[in-house]
């Protein structure tokens, strides 16, 4: 353990770590662009200089640098001051001086820096340098003359994304990064280049010119498009979103989201109901109403439909609050007619570790064997790629796939496409049964596609199976993971928004929709009375006789339970639009008018309520080990392939549905047509 | 004593009181015919706002918001979006000038010297709503008062 | 007065018609240069403030601003007049047509030139003590009925102030009057006084001109209006017509009181000094020339001096002023006993 002093501070670190770290943990603040501590380190900037004895006597790169025992850093000294003043002149020599319209001004680590370490003039009378901007999508915009190559974005691309698109070219005043044959960045990670980015060459394309950081209201919250649950943060302007950005969670998103999440936004803003509708029987059109008149006909037929003749299914992006209250409505008419799974999945839930990503995500990486089934993890869930694709990168993890063989970023043996394979595996067939059968901490992670087809439940027990033969479950090790695609839908389970039994929904007479829109409308009986409740305007409200307007993720305080089952909260940002409310509170009113009031007035209450019967789902941001059981129900395997439940990243609920940035996100990346974007480069 | 005494009695403090007001009777007068004649007004003057435009008829303003920020008010308020060709416009920019305290700092922080305060004063309306003012009536007024405000600003140049 | 009698019973007229005729005539025309000296008061007022204070003043209605008053007069007439709800309304409109009344009513004995008098009776001084003292009346009542805290203010302190004042005046009055030994207005003019006589009076003058200022509620004593305290005292309720009357009643009595120290002190419609050469000049326009110097020195000591606090104002009246002129009495009195000088 060297032991160094760093400005006459003492302190003890880890062998290998950078003098930069060393700093940084004692709270001391070394100025930097190219270094981030989540990619490698190419101490290219030179920002982070400091003075380091015994040693040459010039100043050192900190980031680059391991602490050695009896060092002696001064990072604040006469000569650290003077070398980094001569770098930062030197890199605003070709940085243009556009913070004006550069929409990164005003949280540009170039422009703090130059408050700290520039000089209030130009000693630079030549002309500078201008670079052509390189259209790389419809998601990040570039100006590669305020570009400092820090390179911190080809690394990313390289490093985390994985699709190594981007690189520097030319030498000295000529280097530019750019893609060598123009074209789009094909990462679902590509949004983070923004972040990185720490001038503002690489800026959020969707967001250009609209707002500046300082008008905007921050919002901690959680993300609902996927079942990760990445922690981000809402940036709002009056009452519209304006972008979302990353938070740092460790343990679940790092400090990437996917795009997905960060611009599926301008979805919240087109297709909303705002207002409650009746459907005409006469006209048989839907019509505007009150709130009144709506309750009133839903609760008329909640009363009049005999018990066992309803239904209720909630979809994928409701918050576990508004569930609870649907299913105490349901319960105080006796009806147990509840289903979560409307993706058509098939799958046992009656125990926890049979539904849950038990490793945990952060997990993964102890993982030394990865088997994945029935799943395309880049788009079901783009960040537990990421964090598959950091365990290769740092320790070559190898990973098996059972189900489409497409590209993960990272290499993989594939092992076939059918749940046979499966079944052969487990006996021992091919290279990979040694591999996990050797694994110190084998893994297998079952997708939604694996679920989705009529021999789900048989698929369940054979990977159960598999994980009992491969020793993966053990007292400090679970690796049976179920990657789920909805937000909502651990947290459904794990109230029981399930039906044991099972109905048949061309038979019921009257549905509840909770957000339910991504299944066919036509299993629904023709005849049948169906309620939507829910934010837009999609395949439910088209089927629906009255809909009830219930607000989006950022328009509510919620919990959502993501895959690996950490219970997280979101934040409200801002309000519903026109007349919609928060869909707990609809629930509720809605239960007055049957007679039947839920016994919670505001969300403490509901939560307490909750607290009572699953007080796991009161642990905000803990991992409570789920205890391993029976599940699943051996049965003969369908021949079918496994085909992967996300089939397009950009379009996988009703806010990306109605979003104009990920229509074109289709549009470019999954039809390779680059026609429309090629707008707003010509800059 | 006495003299206190003769003092107050003799009233001479008001005396000398009305003498000076009585002097001052004859002295020239300070104030002007304002409507018909107007006093000279500093380069600086910080009057009515106008939008400018570059000489090509280019608007100047790149919707940065740093007036919108700086605004101690809160009178300025901006919406920006790409224009056609790519380049960062405001779509809206108006000034509530009931609001607006006149202090100028708009111009000072305008890096472009497309918001400024030029020399006209005598813009009172009937009506609060014709003091919101939109781009449109911004814009109006940089082309109205351009030639003022563009010798303004080369006269104040050196100081700046 | 008899010169145009005679010429309507030149007419034909009965002798009680020729004589009402005169009279109506004399007071019309009375009436006419009082309201319209008024009107110049208000406009030179605002002029040799203007001057004092280094500014224009009035400049812009007619020739040099000089119908400035008229349009004034314009303005407050077509004002809408409010009679708050609460307030005494009979009481309310009657306050200011009382002072006007008394303020146009003392011209009566009011001797402009020799002979030139609507009615030369032998009590004139006192008939015009009496009178003006009438005018507090208005001020009580326009106070009370507009059922203001303010305005009930300016009314009592208005009405302290001017009693106050009055029984200094009458004493200075009695000093006059021991000098000349008439109460005609004619004849106090007239009348011949030794210079150490005249020279006695003198500082009757300025406590007399104290005492005006005091008595016309005008600045450093006008606490009644107090703008900066009462807003506006006991005129703070009267708008349009109503505040109109209140307006010209105060500035006409500026005038009567003007007129009153020209009598009393400055020898009426004489030429000043007695120089005998001056004598060519009409008597009024003499008479009108003291009078414009008594209202110059109303502004003029407007543009000098700040308002007095009210216990200072009672204190000048009681402690100092009454004490001094009754003092003077015994000694003008005594003087002219002992030099012989009686008249």
């Amino acid at each position: 353990m060297p032991k160094l002093t760093i400005d006459g501070v003492e302190i003890e670190v880890a062998p290998g770590t950078s003098i930069l770290q060393a700093s940084e943990m004692l709270g001391v603040e070394v100025p930097r662009f190219c270094y981030h501590d989540k990619l490698s380190v190419p101490a290219n900037c030179r920002m982070c200089l400091v003075e380091v004895s015994p040693g040459p006597p010039k100043p050192q790169a900190s980031c680059a640098l391991a602490c050695a025992d009896g060092m002696v850093v001064k990072t604040n000294s006469e000569m650290v001051h003077k070398a980094r003043k001569g770098v930062m002149e030197m890199m605003l020599i070709n940085h243009p001086l556009d913070c004006p319209i550069c929409d990164q001004g005003g949280e540009c680590d170039l422009q703090d820096q130059a408050v700290a370490y520039g000089f209030d003039r130009s000693r630079y009378h030549e002309s500078k340098r201008a670079k052509v901007d390189p259209d790389i999508g419809p998601l990040v915009k570039t100006v590669m003359t305020r570009c400092i190559q820090c390179t911190r974005c080809i690394r990313f691309a390289e490093e985390i994304a994985g699709t190594p698109d981007l690189g520097l070219v030319n030498r000295g005043e000529d280097v530019e990064i750019t893609t060598f044959v123009e074209k789009a960045i094909n990462t679902e990670l590509s949004g983070n280049l923004v972040d990185i980015c720490p001038v503002g060459a690489l800026t959020n394309k969707p967001y250009a010119f609209t707002a500046r950081p300082w008008e905007l209201r921050k919002t901690e919250s959680i993300d609902v498009h996927d079942a990760v649950g990445s922690n981000i943060r809402i940036d709002v302007r009056g009452g519209e979103v304006m972008r979302i950005l990353p938070r740092l969670h460790e343990d679940v998103n790092e400090e990437w989201i996917s795009d997905r999440t960060r611009y599926a936004h301008d979805g919240l803003k087109r297709q909303r109901l705002d207002r409650p509708y009746v459907r005409d029987p006469q006209t048989g059109k839907l019509k505007p109403t009150s709130w009144e008149e709506a309750f009133a006909v839903v609760a008329e037929k909640l009363l009049s439909v005999k018990q066992g003749w309803k239904a209720a299914l909630v979809g994928d992006l409701c918050d576990l609050e508004s569930m609870v209250a649907l299913k105490d409505l349901m319960g105080a008419l006796h009806e147990t007619n509840l289903e979560c799974r409307t993706d058509g999945a098939f799958y046992d839930a009656s125990s926890r570790a049979g539904y849950i990503f038990n490793s945990t995500i952060a997990g993964i990486e102890q993982a030394d064997a990865i088997l994945l089934v029935g799943t395309n993890p880049r788009w079901e869930a783009a960040l537990v790629n990421a964090r598959i694709r950091k365990t290769w990168l740092n320790k070559r993890v190898k990973v098996g796939v059972i189900g489409e063989a497409v590209d993960l970023t990272y290499p993989y043996e594939h092992i076939g496409t059918m749940p046979v394979d499966l079944e052969n595996l487990i006996k021992g067939g091919g290279n990979f049964a040694a591999v996990l059968k050797n694994a110190k901490n084998p893994m297998i992670i079952v997708g939604m596609g694996a679920f989705q087809r009529e021999d789900g439940l048989a698929v369940q027990a054979l990977a159960r199976q598999c994980a009992e033969t491969f020793n993966m479950v053990r007292e400090d090790w679970n690796g049976f993971n179920v990657l789920h695609t909805a937000a909502s839908r651990v947290g459904a389970l794990d109230i029981g928004f399930t039906s044991k039994e099972g109905f048949d929904l061309g038979k019921v007479e009257m549905v509840y929709l909770l957000g339910a829109d991504d299944f066919s409308m036509d299993y629904i009986n023709p005849n049948a009375f169906v309620v939507y409740q829910g934010h837009h305007g999609d395949a439910g409200a088209n089927r629906a006789d009255v809909i009830l307007p219930g607000a989006a993720y950022t328009e509510k305080n919620g919990l959502y339970v993501n895959t690996e089952g950490r219970v997280q909260m979101a934040r409200k940002a801002v309000e519903a639009p026109g007349e919609a409310r928060e869909d707990w509170k609809i629930i509720r009113a809605l239960s007055a008018y049957i007679h039947r009031q839920l016994p919670y007035d505001d969300l403490f209450q509901l939560r307490e309520r909750i607290a009572r019967e699953w007080p796991h789902l009161m642990q905000i941001d803990q991992i409570l080990p789920a205890p391993w059981s029976e599940f699943g129900k051996p049965a003969k395997l369908a021949a079918a392939p496994f085909v992967a439940a996300v089939q397009n990243f950009y379009m996988t609920n009703v806010i990306t549905r109605s979003s104009l940035t990920m229509a074109e996100c289709t549009k470019v990346f999954l039809h390779g047509d680059v026609a429309d974007n090629m707008v707003g480069a010509a800059e | 004593m006495l003299a206190q005494f003769a003092n107050s009695f003799l009233l001479t403090e008001i005396v000398k009181g009305m003498a000076l007001t009585f002097k001052y009777m004859f002295k020239s007068r300070v104030t002007i015919n304002y409507p018909f004649e107007k006093g000279p007004i500093s380069p600086r003057f910080r009057g009515e706002h106008a939008l400018r435009r570059y000489p090509s008829g280019e608007e100047r303003c790149i919707a940065c918001k740093l007036c919108e920020a700086v605004c101690p008010a809160q009178a300025i308020t901006i919406e920006a979006e790409p224009r056609d060709d790519g380049s960062r416009r405001t779509t809206r920019y108006d000034i509530d000038m009931t609001k607006c305290i006149y202090c100028g700092l708009c111009q000072e922080a305008c890096p472009v010297d497309a918001i400024v305060e030029g020399p006209n004063f005598e813009f009172a309306t009937e009506t609060r709503e014709e003091l919101y003012y939109n781009k449109d009536k911004l814009l109006l007024n940089g082309d109205r008062w351009e030639s003022q405000i563009a010798s303004n600003l080369a006269v104040d140049a050196p100081y700046r | 007065m008899e010169l145009v009698t005679s010429f309507f019973t030149g007419l034909g007229f009965p002798d009680w018609l020729a004589m009402a005729t005169a009279s109506a005539i004399q007071i019309i025309a009375f009436v006419l240069v009082v309201a319209l000296s008024v009107a110049f008061v208000v406009y030179g007022e605002r002029k040799v403030l203007g001057a004092m204070q280094r500014r224009q003043g009035p400049a812009m209605v007619g020739p040099f601003g000089l119908l400035q008053s008229f349009a004034d007069l314009l303005k407050l007439m077509g004002k809408e007049t409010i009679i708050p709800t609460q307030a005494n309304r009979p009481v309310f409109i009657l306050a200011p047509i009382l002072m006007l009344v008394m303020a146009f009513i003392a011209w009566a004995v009011i001797p402009v030139n020799a002979q030139w008098v609507i009615a030369d009776i032998n009590v004139g001084i006192l008939y015009l003590f009496a009178i003006s003292s009438m005018g507090v009346y208005g001020v009580i009542m326009a106070g009370w009925a507009s059922n203001s805290r303010y305005a009930f203010l300016g009314g009592m302190r208005s009405a302290s102030q001017m009693v106050s004042y009055e029984v200094s005046m009458g004493l200075i009055i009695v000093c006059v009057l021991l000098t000349t030994g008439s109460l005609n207005l004619s004849e106090i003019v007239t009348a011949t006084r030794p210079v150490w006589v005249q020279i006695m009076l003198l500082p009757m003058l300025a406590v007399f001109l104290v005492s005006i200022l005091a008595e016309t509620n005008r600045c450093p004593f006008d606490l009644p209006e107090g703008e900066s305290e009462l807003s506006g005292g006991f005129m703070v309720e009267y708008s349009g017509v109503l505040f109109t009357l209140f307006f010209l009643s105060e500035y006409a009595n500026m005038v009567l009181m003007s007129a009153m120290t020209t009598i009393l002190f400055l020898g009426g419609w004489l030429p000043p000094f007695g120089i005998e050469a001056l004598a060519f000049v009409p008597g009024v326009i003499w008479f009108a020339l003291k009078v414009s110097l008594i209202l110059f020195f109303f502004i003029w000591v407007r543009g000098t001096l700040p308002r007095y606090r009210y216990d200072q104002l009672m204190r000048l009246g009681w402690k100092v002023f009454l004490p001094f002129t009754l003092l003077w009495v015994v000694v003008v009195a005594g003087s002219l006993l002992a030099f012989d000088a009686l008249p």
